[in-house]
């Protein structure tokens, strides 16, 4: 059990805010963390990891900041758009070498590849010939690889097909049902809605809202008419 | 663990390969061509200028040393690198001895190209029992693992692949050159020059004795690595 907690998280890039005083927190289960391009997310998602300095506030995963993890890759799992591929190694290659970084065996490596659905041969090519599809795959396999209570996905389902949409859907469930903290980034509020438990909302920076999926409709309204007057778009 | 994961980089990337082949083919052509043009294949001094050649070859170390960390930011590996290992100086000193041992390697295997190719044109005559030869052996392997951590030390500080190739490139074929008359006499104290003096080949005359040189050229390796971590570890990861 493994909270994530926000605390008056802030980025600037030279004179532009990208994040402004951002407080939530996110317990165990499916979180869904939205809003729309631009909005903010991917940069709280780095400085969650480590990766961007915030200009002030904090966040923490189990207490702790990331960079002061003892074993960083078992507590959390990340699966950015920014973490590459080389493209002549294999998908194996790939995650032997980010196991290792992790001083995690070898042996997760046949594990995490069969809960992503990625076959010994198609794990076995180079990654330039992978598709869209089979990236996301694994990288949400490397994601996995410290078997970690915490999951931070960055628009997971970019890419993936209906079927992997679905697929992806009832992974990210039974993940959160074994009690992992899941962070899953994206700015469509449908592809989160039947899976997440609970919803981020930003919008410029600023979070606009944080509860239940269900509390977010008002009466009368859809889910996503919320959203969107949450994030302040107009139809 | 880093240093297991740096080496498992390095081996399963074609580049490393292709830079270490290409060392051996231009070690062994530039033996042949000075064998060719010489008519005392059997001196010393011949076959010194021919071993020298294993020196040349510290430019692919540099290359070596600049892509094991810039090519992790072209292709964006970088950002599991610093996930796994948030204390980022380390990743970047893991780095260091990898290449370092790299380019160790790469010169270890041009020596011995450089060695049987040198025997192939001289048969018996090789002086094994120079000290000189051996001099410019050891010099030339001592090149090589210091300019790969110099390599190293250049791609984490500019960090873009191109970039930091074109520079390093820029600086031995044509910068250093300018620098060094504009320096006058300490014109032999820049990194190139050192390198040449580190190997005590024929051709270079005037320069640091070996001893200085390497140690003149750890100094560059150092400082360089040094500002680079400095940059690396507050350095936003996008």
């Amino acid at each position: 059990m493994t909270d994530v907690a926000v605390h008056g998280l802030t980025k600037r890039f030279g004179g532009v805010t990208a994040v402004r005083d951002l407080s939530f927190a996110v317990t165990p289960g499916v979180t869904g963390f939205l809003g729309p391009n631009g909005a903010g997310k991917t940069t709280t998602l780095r400085m969650l990891l480590g990766l961007v300095r915030a200009t002030a506030g904090s966040v923490t995963i189990g207490g702790r900041p990331y960079a002061e993890l003892p074993h960083p890759r078992r507590v959390v799992g990340a699966m950015l758009d920014s973490i590459g591929f080389h493209p002549g190694r294999t998908g194996r290659q790939h995650l032997l070498i980010s196991a290792t970084a992790a001083g995690l065996p070898g042996s997760r490596v046949d594990e995490v590849l069969d809960t992503v659905g990625l076959t010994a041969g198609q794990a076995g090519r180079r990654v330039r010939g992978y598709s869209l599809g089979m990236r996301q795959r694994l990288g949400l396999a490397a994601a996995l690889l410290g078997d970690p209570e915490v999951l931070v996905l960055d628009e997971p389902g970019n890419g993936l097909d209906p079927a992997g949409m679905a697929w992806l859907r009832r992974l990210l469930r039974d993940l959160g049902d074994d009690g992992r903290t899941i962070i899953v980034s994206s700015h469509v509020l449908a592809e989160v809605a039947q899976t997440a438990d609970r919803v981020v909302i930003v919008n410029e920076g600023v979070l606009r809202y944080a509860g239940p999926v269900a509390d977010l409709a008002t009466p009368g309204g859809s889910l996503e008419d919320a959203f969107l007057r949450l994030t302040g778009a107009s139809r | 663990m880093i240093i297991a994961a740096e080496f498992r980089k390095l081996r399963t990337v074609r580049s490393t390969w292709m830079l270490l082949g290409i060392a051996q083919l231009i070690v062994v052509a530039g033996v042949c061509g000075l064998m060719l043009n010489r008519d005392d294949r059997d001196s010393v001094a011949a076959q010194q200028g021919a071993l020298a050649h294993v020196g040349l070859v510290a430019l692919f170390s540099l290359l070596l040393g600049i892509m094991a960390i810039a090519g992790e930011y072209r292709h964006r590996t970088i950002t599991d690198a610093y996930l796994a290992t948030p204390r980022r100086e380390r990743v970047v000193l893991a780095k260091l001895v990898v290449a370092a041992g790299a380019g160790l390697v790469l010169a270890l295997t041009a020596a011995v190209t450089a060695v049987v190719t040198t025997v192939l044109w001289v048969g018996p005559a090789l002086s094994l029992s120079s000290w000189e030869l051996w001099r410019t052996l050891l010099g030339s392997i001592a090149w090589n693992v210091l300019f790969a951590a110099v390599g190293v030390g250049v791609g984490a500080l500019v960090t873009n692949l191109i970039a930091a190739v074109a520079t390093a490139l820029a600086w031995i074929a044509l910068v250093e050159g300018i620098v060094a008359q504009l320096l006058g006499d300490a014109g032999k104290w820049l990194p190139f020059a050192l390198g040449s003096a580190l190997e005590s080949a024929p051709t270079s005359t005037g320069g640091p004795a070996p001893g200085w040189a390497g140690l003149a050229l750890a100094a560059y390796a150092a400082a360089l690595v040094a500002v680079a971590i400095a940059t690396t570890v507050r350095r936003d990861v996008t």
